[in-house]
């Protein structure tokens, strides 16, 4: 019981103040908390329109970052989980954690100077006549589907190990070639796996604001909105405000995720 | 012997220095009910897998019928199997799972769902059609995975150990039933397994593995009361073997012998008539309650230990018991022993009680 | 949660009760114009924060709040060190913190964790009325006296009279641009505002709501009809012109920076091309084999003037105050000033300077021209150009525009 309850203060009340914040107001000249109850930081938030475009692009790069990184995963985590011995399986393992040993910031900055004017993409683009495509959404994307590309990885991988190999040779025993296998079996299979994985990029990306500063060019996500408010204008109740965007928007995938049984998986 | 529905020739598959299946010949009839025994480690499960497809053999070939399928895939051979772990597809429903094999090879979505229904009657399954796996218990998903083989009216089914998870009862009459199924539908079955008794029980001919070869190919009889070697004998019910000096001592004559505990007489006195008899007196060392039969285990004054199994017809053993360390004499038909080959007494198996 | 006292908040909400109240009241009386507008702002009581009357002993260490190259200690560059011999000489041990924005260093204070910081005119006075910073005893700091007259007693440190941190230098954001990429050299802020589509993706600008000023300053030159006199005094209409400049600006930026050490690699890599900087970004990216200049545009700029301040809750005031009278003194002065690219406060270190025409360059000792800069001041809701007729936008509306602006 001390463990949940331990949880239940630290993890729930820092949550619950954030929302307790979210409800007061800020002094825009000393920066001082006044605590009078208001709703104006949420009617800023469906009132402006640059905030509502801000939350509709985060989601939408969360998205395509977990589908790409879905997309990345599948294959190495098929040939981890069902193809490589079980020496190769403990080198991919180790392979795929490694990025996670290295630094958040060494990573986002080696993607900086990949895109940068004078970076790789540049000079393998060159010949072609064509230029690095610079800072902004795509830099972002690709940046944030390195960065949580183990976080895709790894529980669809400890998924698939879980399907025994029987029901593969099953399905081809039944006559199904490899790629019906793949539709109708491994992947309503991995299903539940996918949606675990889904979890982390996607929540991960809609709160990151620091590989956006560094890549992101003038783009910015709604973790940039929270940081700018906070950590710049110092605005905390209307970043507090900002912060239950993404609050929601993952209760509500949380909530889709249950329905498919993944969290099982976690 | 009718048409044959696998030969395999010249038959091998070697993992690194293992031989998993050395150099196996081997023709299977159409319509038969094949057994493959052997403890594990021994091939058989290995030759299945290479008649299934999910193994590449090192050498050799397969054929099915006439084709030579050595070299296809899997989906690409007229045979299905039931596999240990059964290997329903847990996302799909008791129904789906059995038309999964007329889902992929296209059949018509009516007669798709007529056949399933049928393969599902005939294993008796026909009110679990909207079940999920996992609401299902062993027997009826063993049952799932028959039907699920059976409604692709393979050439051959090979059934890798499927009873080995049940438990006793259950797997009994799992057994009459298999055979039963296996009349009505006259489909070549190819049966794995490490259960001597469930190979006697359904099999028409068993092949006894040991090491990657066939030490021994018969009908359930002949195995039993003619084992090639002591491997056989051993691994197919109990046995009292005579090598060497024991069989010159009870015997009388050189050679390795082999004789069943149940074809033993135990009695107090010697018989008058000693026509075609063999016997042997000892001290009774110990007497074991089976519940149908008690064994008697017997030292006898020339060396070797023999055990004796009598029914008990009797509701009391009290008599049986009462004869520990007392003096007894076995008797036997001379023409019940049998002889072995001389070199195979050395490979004795484990005596495996499943 | 920060834990305020309630004492201290009442406090607080006083004193921002009376800014609003007396804002447009009073003037410092500044002449010639009155570019320091923000003396309109001026004129509020600050809470009650005791003052100290004696430097005591030296507590071994201090905490400094610096703009990145106010507290060098060789650890950029082997030869710009001035912490070291203060160390050497207070013994005081000195923890620097370097911040990006004015927004960050008023966060920053905020946290208690700061015996001293170099606030510049759009944090001043919200760090005093917040109560976070403690009035200063100029009379404990030896080389007070030599400060240039022109930044004592101004609206933007001082409050009735009252200093409230000590003048450290003044200077203008220059706008920097690739020597080789860029040519002719700009002279005006329109290579970065109407022209800015020659170099579509190159463009840099600082990220921060008070970059806005940037291009209301731009529109006075070229909008005169808009009727903007103090960049940092924009109303509804003024701040949506000064909004649709940078939304525009927006199309051709590569990136917005606050890190000067990433404006520094955009431009080492080409990702940049022309921007606003500061002098120590355009000699750090020199130092670096950039080939880039820093120029003051024709229209003037925007600037800054910072002043060291200390912190209400100062753990170490003791080392504090040797700190403030350390880095006013004339070698310091000479030293950051020199590096920093910037018009040192006390003009005594004019002579100490390696090159002898530095404090001419930066019009170290002319008042007149200190005056031509438009010094970061936060935008309050009563105009600081003395308009009374109009509301005037916020910090807050700017932060908002800002956020809108990035889109």
């Amino acid at each position: 019981m001390p463990p949940m309850l331990w949880l239940g203060v630290a993890y729930l009340g820092a949550l619950a103040a954030l929302l307790i914040t979210s409800l007061w107001t800020q002094n825009d000249f000393t920066g001082e908390i006044e605590r009078a109850w208001t709703l104006e930081n949420f009617q800023d938030l469906f009132r402006v329109d640059v905030y509502r475009t801000i939350t509709f692009r985060t989601i939408g790069i969360a998205a395509l970052v977990t589908v790409i990184d879905a997309v990345l995963a599948f294959p190495i985590a098929l040939y981890m989980a069902k193809v490589a011995s079980p020496r190769a399986q403990r080198l991919l393992v180790i392979a795929v954690l490694m990025p996670l040993w290295a630094s958040y910031l060494v990573k986002a900055y080696a993607w900086r100077g990949m895109f940068s004017a004078d970076g790789p993409i540049a000079w393998v683009a060159a010949p072609f006549g064509l230029h690095s495509p610079g800072y902004g959404l795509f830099a972002t994307t690709v940046t944030l589907s390195y960065l949580w590309l183990p976080y895709m990885i790894l529980p669809v991988y400890a998924g698939l190990e879980r399907v025994p190999s029987s029901l593969f040779e099953a399905s081809a025993d039944l006559g199904a070639g490899s790629w019906h296998t793949l539709r109708r079996v491994v992947l309503p299979m991995a299903f539940p796996a996918f949606v675990a994985g889904s979890i982390f990029t996607f929540s991960l990306t809609m709160g990151d604001y620091i590989a956006v500063k560094i890549v992101g060019g003038t783009t910015q996500l709604l973790g940039n909105v929270v940081y700018d408010n906070q950590g710049a204008a110092n605005n905390l109740p209307f970043a507090a405000a900002v912060a239950t965007v993404p609050i929601v928007v993952m209760l509500g995938y949380l909530a889709a995720a249950r329905r498919t049984g993944a969290l099982e998986q976690l | 012997m009718t048409a044959t529905a696998i030969s395999l020739r010249g038959l091998s598959k070697h993992y690194d220095q293992v031989r998993a299946v050395d150099d196996l010949d081997l023709d299977i009839a159409d319509g038969e009910f094949f057994s493959m025994l052997g403890p594990s480690g021994s091939g058989k499960t290995t030759v299945l897998r290479l008649i299934a497809g999910f193994e590449v053999p090192t050498a050799g070939t397969i054929l099915l019928g006439e084709d030579d399928v050595t070299t296809r895939p899997p989906f690409a051979r007229d045979v299905n199997t039931v596999f240990q772990d059964y290997a329903i597809f847990p996302h799909m429903s008791v129904l789906e799972n059995v038309e999964y094999g007329l889902r992929v090879k296209k059949v018509g979505r009516s007669e798709r769902r007529k056949r399933a229904e049928e393969a599902l009657a005939t294993v008796r399954l026909e009110a679990y059609a909207a079940r999920r796996p996992h609401q299902l218990s062993g027997g009826q998903r063993q049952r799932v995975a028959l039907a699920r083989a059976l409604v692709n009216r393979p050439k051959v089914l090979l059934l890798d150990e499927p009873l080995g998870a049940l438990d006793l009862k259950l797997r009994r009459e799992m057994q009459i039933e298999l055979k039963q199924i296996q009349r009505e539908v006259g489909i070549t079955f190819v049966f794995v397994t490490h259960d001597q008794e469930e190979a006697l029980t359904m099999s028409d001919r068993v092949a006894v593995f040991n090491e990657g070869r066939i030490e021994q190919l018969a009908a359930p009889v002949d195995l039993y009361e003619r084992p090639a070697s002591a491997f056989v004998a051993g691994f197919v019910g109990t046995f009292n073997l005579f090598q060497g000096e024991a069989a010159r001592a009870v015997v009388g004559e050189a050679g390795s012998f082999v004789i069943r505990p149940e074809k033993v007489r135990l009695d107090a006195e010697a018989p008058t008539d000693v026509t075609g008899l063999c016997i042997a007196p000892g001290v009774v060392r110990e007497v074991v309650y089976l519940g149908s039969t008690t064994s008697t285990v017997v030292a006898l004054d020339a060396g070797p230990t023999v055990t004796v199994s009598h029914p008990n017809t009797d509701t009391s053993i009290d008599a049986a018991l009462e004869r520990r360390d007392q003096r007894v004499v076995l008797t036997w038909r001379r023409d019940h022993l049998v002889p072995l080959a001389s070199s195979e007494t050395a490979a004795l198996p484990e005596e495996e009680t499943a | 949660m920060r834990n305020i006292g309630s004492k201290r908040l009442a406090a607080v909400a006083c004193a921002g009760v009376l800014a609003l109240a007396t804002a447009c009241g009073t003037s410092s009386g500044g002449s010639d114009g009155d570019k320091k507008a923000s003396a309109d702002q001026g004129g509020f009581s600050a809470p009650d924060v005791p003052m100290a009357t004696a430097i005591g002993d030296p507590e071994g260490q201090v905490n400094i709040l610096a703009w990145p190259g106010y507290a060098e200690d060789g650890s950029t560059d082997k030869t710009i060190d001035w912490v070291t011999p203060f160390e050497k000489e207070s013994g005081c041990q000195a923890n620097v913190k370097y911040f990006g924005t004015s927004d960050e260093a008023v966060q920053l204070m905020k946290t208690g964790e700061y015996d001293v910081v170099s606030a510049s005119g759009d944090a001043t006075l919200r760090l005093v009325a917040a109560g976070d910073v403690a009035p200063v005893n100029t009379k404990l700091l030896k080389n007070y006296a030599d400060i240039a007259p022109f930044l004592k007693d101004q609206a933007f440190n001082s409050v009735d009279g009252q200093m409230y941190g000590v003048p450290h230098g003044w200077g203008a954001n220059l706008l920097m641009y690739d020597t080789e990429k860029v040519s002719p050299a700009p002279t005006s802020w329109s290579a970065v505002f109407d022209d800015a589509s020659q170099y579509a993706g190159k463009v840099t600008a600082y990220d921060s709501p008070i970059y806005i000023a940037d291009a209301a300053l731009y529109l006075m030159d070229t909008q005169p009809d808009l009727g903007i006199k103090d960049p940092y005094a924009l109303d509804e209409d003024q701040l949506a012109a000064a909004v649709e400049v940078l939304k525009k600006q927006k199309e051709n930026v590569s990136e917005y920076w606050s890190d000067y050490l990433k404006e520094v690699q955009a431009f080492k890599s080409g990702d940049s091309v022309i921007g606003t900087t500061w002098q120590v970004i355009a000699s750090v990216a020199q130092g670096e084999g950039a080939k880039v200049e820093a120029v003051l545009p024709d229209e003037g700029s925007t600037g800054w003037s910072d002043t060291w301040m200390i912190g209400a809750e100062a753990k170490n005031p003791n080392c504090g105050y040797l700190w403030m009278d350390y880095i006013t003194s004339p070698k310091a002065q000479a030293a950051v000033a020199e590096y920093f690219g910037e018009a040192p406060a006390n003009t005594q270190a004019c002579s100490l300077t390696s090159d002898p025409t530095f404090c001419d360059t930066y019009h170290a000792e002319d008042a007149a021209y200190a005056a031509k800069i438009h010094y970061w001041t936060t935008p309050i809701e009563q105009c600081l150009d003395g308009r009374t007729d109009v509301k005037c936008t916020d910090y807050g509306d700017w932060t908002t525009a800002w956020t809108e602006i990035k889109g």
